[in-house]
């Protein structure tokens, strides 16, 4: 126990002596977590469209007023197809809307009337944004009813706000990348400085060492998870707290000694601070990606589905979700603390066997 | 052809490496430059061949240059061989390639006969399908020098060739230096660790903290040293190291031979340094009589043997010393006693004790003292919080680990760096508290690997000193890794590893007997020697 404790004091102090590390780690979890959260908007703003009105018609210029900030700028004319086409091309417009110049007249007279409409479909979400704002005003100019009605109640997130949202997506994810990275680096720096023999050589027990130098990681990691909560996510962006915290908290460690396993193997096999860079990048893409952190796992692949039950980061994003905002009582997240604790013990096992080989 | 060296000054950013430093050198002649680790002799190299901003002069051939740009002119006649083992080498190119890749890097017409002449020179003729990964330490240097005498520079520029190289190899690295200067125009600069290769320069320049503190000739420096140099005898403010005693002050004593270690001695005594007491409180250890004992013990990575069956005994109270070339086997061995590598083949028993599973260390562990490579301790720690965490883990209780600490700091004269980073200090302190470190729970056996290696000639002597010392007071077992072959001298026994091979197993008294007159530089090629003889059988 007391070389336990002497270890983890030693591991917390060296982290906090090395400044370029602290404001590293401070930065991403304060700083990056509120700029992801506040800036990055799924929904696109300020899209540039074209148009050419060989009709000349009051009628085109009402459809068009009706694409206006903020999602689009005001859209530029231009004399002719050819000259919008271009304009595409040059990708100074995402879309160009043409006016015939039989528009109006069709239309008054109730023929069939067309617009062409060129998309740059590079730009998937503008230019589908643009078709669905058009076919919207268009279906408001016939000034009929539709004979459904939807009545939409939002759930959880009443303002249907991304801005609670993508915040914790990051934060989840800034903590899969610290988690690897400084877990392994608590290993591979001792290796560097050519301390690890001697470590190995003092009469402490590798499980012990091994255990306490990774809980010192874990211990930095909740407390940085624990301030960024509290500043960004409940301070700023003001998510709501349904549940209860202690199974946040229970989570989030559970979360953490998975992510150091994944460590570990990391520290195995890496002999400079380089590798360990590059393996942690290497691992945590499949494990971030495949946890619905970014895109919804009922709209992936079928076999991905599948293997997203391998990514830690989906319990743990499942489960938080769960308590922040649909206040699931902590007695019913046990399916994703059993299946974060069968992960991690299969993570934490793997990884403690490749490094305690070392031994 | 003259080279001319004009108060050259050599600035990082918050240290001066080199502090005005003249020389001058004609041709045909090899200068060698001579000190520790830090004193300034690769930053002086690389400036004179143009890739270090200094400032100051350099005349070349005429030509005159103070900056790396416009030493650009004359870098087709230049060639340095930076440090390192087959630093310049690319590990899958063989032996052959590595001669047309320089050609081809330097746009120089293919010639048969001169690479042929080069390569026997080497003695790499018969091996040149092979890769340079696959050649030995002495190998790779021979192989690095003769690719940088491929474009027959007019200036050769050598920063430690031989350190780590086995004496075999650093003869032939001579013959071949000794080869090109007579048959060309050449001036060699050569900067070495090894005050034995004294004898072959034309002139040597001693270094110590970026200055030159004497040069000339062997014979005349020790002419200098002469006045100071004492044999054994009781003084104050002085150093006394391997028989002698160095004083300014005159001393009460017959007057004795110098050897050029006798400089750094007395610049040290002129700068105002003392030899630091050392106190160390004597204790009573039992003890078994065989400390550690190995019977072929072996190892291997993939098809290359590091370890050859080993057969070797540490006695109860002695200083063994395990002498080899870089890539010997020492380090594995060390590590294979210590259970940092497993063993493949052989038997172990530590301080009587069989040797087979992890478990049967576990319990040794708090006996054993070690000190890694390069004295590695935590860099962001203090000396005393070093010494704490490692007290600690060997479970001392509080008041214990203050009490030894307390001890140990004064008892190796560095109480007052215990609150200074290890960065900080000077080579010879840092290696004091490493020191003091391993020995922190009373162990007894400690296994040292390479702790004098680029040390200066001072901190050595007292490092030395400070290990009899420790031997004297607590009789306990040293196993000690060095590549000076003469610190032999300073061992009640040694053990030589030739490529994993043991090949030498005596006291040194027996072998001064068996060869009188020679030192342990000229005794180890005899060996080597030998050995490559019934190898080659």
């Amino acid at each position: 126990m007391k070389a336990f404790l002497t270890i983890v004091l030693k591991e917390i102090r060296l982290f906090l002596r090395s400044t370029g590390l602290v404001a590293a780690v401070l930065f991403f979890f304060l700083v990056d977590v509120y700029i992801v959260g506040n800036d990055i908007e799924i929904e696109p703003k300020n899209v540039k469209i074209g148009y050419v009105d060989y009709s000349d018609s009051p009628l085109a210029n009402r459809i068009l007023s009706k694409l206006h900030e903020p999602e689009f700028k005001p859209p530029i004319m231009f004399k002719s197809q050819k000259e919008l086409t271009r304009a595409i091309y040059e990708k100074k417009i995402v879309a160009g809307i043409i006016f015939e110049a039989d528009f109006e007249r069709r239309y008054t007279r109730g023929l069939n009337t067309k617009i062409d409409l060129l998309l740059d479909s590079t730009a998937a979400t503008q230019s589908l944004l643009t078709l669905n704002y058009l076919q919207k005003i268009i279906l408001s100019l016939s000034e009929r009813t539709p004979p459904v009605e939807l009545k939409i109640h939002k759930l959880f997130n009443q303002n249907a706000d991304t801005k609670k949202f993508m915040p914790l997506a990051e934060l989840l994810s800034i903590l899969t990348l610290f988690g690897v990275i400084l877990s392994a680096s608590v290993f591979v720096k001792e290796k560097e400085q050519g301390t690890w023999d001697i470590m190995l050589l003092t009469p402490v027990d590798s499980k012990v060492i091994i255990f306490a130098k990774t809980s010192s990681q874990v211990i930095i990691l909740f407390l940085l998870t624990m301030i960024s909560t509290g500043i960004d996510l409940f301070g700023i962006f003001d998510l709501p707290l349904n549940g209860s915290f202690l199974a946040y908290m229970g989570l989030t460690i559970l979360f953490l000694y998975s992510i150091a396993g994944i460590g570990l193997f990391v520290a195995a096999v890496s002999n400079t601070i380089m590798e360990v860079a590059q393996w942690s990048v290497f691992l945590m893409m499949p494990i971030i990606f495949l946890s619905g952190a970014w895109t919804p796992i009922y709209s992936m692949n079928e076999y991905l589905q599948y293997l997203s039950y391998l990514s830690p980061l989906r319990y743990y994003i499942e489960g938080v979700e769960s308590v922040l905002f649909r206040g699931t009582a902590t007695a019913d997240l046990w399916l994703y603390f059993a299946g974060m604790g069968a992960i991690g013990a299969i993570l934490f096992g793997i990884g403690y066997k490749k490094i305690g080989r070392l031994f | 052809m003259k080279l001319e060296v004009k108060n050259l000054t050599v600035k990082y950013k918050n240290k001066t490496a080199v502090k005005g430093v003249s020389f001058g050198a004609a041709s045909k002649e090899i200068i060698g430059l001579i000190g520790a680790d830090g004193a300034g002799k690769s930053s002086l190299l690389h400036a004179i061949a143009g890739v270090l901003k200094f400032e100051g002069e350099i005349l070349f051939d005429r030509y005159r240059y103070t900056s790396p740009k416009e030493a650009e002119p004359i870098k087709a006649d230049l060639a340095l061989m930076p440090q390192g083992l087959g630093l310049v080498l690319y590990d899958d190119l063989s032996v052959k390639e590595h001669l047309q890749f320089f050609r081809r890097i330097r746009n120089i017409p293919e010639d048969p006969e001169y690479e042929e002449r080069l390569l026997k020179m080497a003695g790499l003729y018969r091996f040149q399908n092979r890769l340079a990964k696959n050649l030995s330490g002495g190998m790779k240097q021979k192989l690095s020098l003769i690719c940088t005498l491929l474009h027959r520079p007019k200036l050769l520029i050598l920063d430690e060739p031989t350190t780590g190289v086995d004496p075999l190899s650093r003869r032939e690295l001579w013959e071949i230096l000794e080869e090109t200067r007579k048959s060309r125009n050449i001036i060699i600069l050569y900067s070495t660790a090894y005050m034995q290769e004294a004898k072959k320069m034309d002139k040597i320049l001693l270094f110590d903290s970026g200055e030159i503190i004497a040069s000339g000739k062997e014979n005349e420096l020790l002419q200098l040293a002469k006045p100071y140099t004492y044999q054994q005898t009781e003084c104050e403010e002085c150093f006394c190291f391997d028989g002698r005693c160095y004083s300014i002050k005159p001393l009460d004593a017959a007057r004795t031979e110098p050897s050029l270690e006798a400089l750094f001695f007395i610049n040290a005594l002129k700068k105002g340094e003392r030899e630091k007491p050392i106190n160390i409180i004597p204790k009573q250890n039992e003890m078994p009589k065989i400390i550690v004992k190995s019977v072929g013990l072996t190892k291997r990575f993939g098809d290359f043997v590091a370890d050859d069956h080993i057969d070797l005994e540490l006695k109860r109270g002695e200083i063994l010393g395990l002498l080899g070339a870089n890539g010997a086997g020492k380090t594995t061995f060390i590590k294979m006693l210590l259970g940092l590598y497993p063993i493949d083949e052989g038997e172990l028993w530590l301080l009587g004790k069989r040797i087979k599973s992890y478990q049967d260390r576990i319990e040794l562990k708090n006996r054993i003292g070690y000190m890694s490579q390069n004295f590695a301790l935590y860099k962001d720690m203090t000396v005393k919080e070093n010494m704490e965490y490692f007290a600690n883990l060997h479970s001392l209780s509080k008041k214990d680990a203050t009490r030894k600490i307390e001890e140990l700091s004064n008892g190796l004269g560095f109480r007052e760096y215990l609150d200074s980073f290890p960065q900080s200090l000077p080579m010879g302190i840092n290696q004091r508290f490493s020191l003091a470190t391993a020995i922190l729970h009373e162990p007894a056996v400690l296994f040292l690997d390479e702790p004098t290696s680029g040390v200066d000639t001072v901190a050595r002597a007292g490092f030395w000193k400070l290990l009899h010392n420790l031997k004297k007071r607590w009789n306990i077992s040293i196993l000690i890794t060095t590549h000076y072959m003469s610190e032999a001298e300073y061992c009640d026994r040694v053990v030589v590893l030739k490529e994993g091979k043991k090949i030498v197993d005596e006291t040194p008294e027996r072998l001064h007997q068996k060869f009188p007159g020679l030192d342990f530089e000229e005794i180890f090629i005899n060996f080597y020697r030998s050995e490559n003889a019934s190898g080659s059988n």
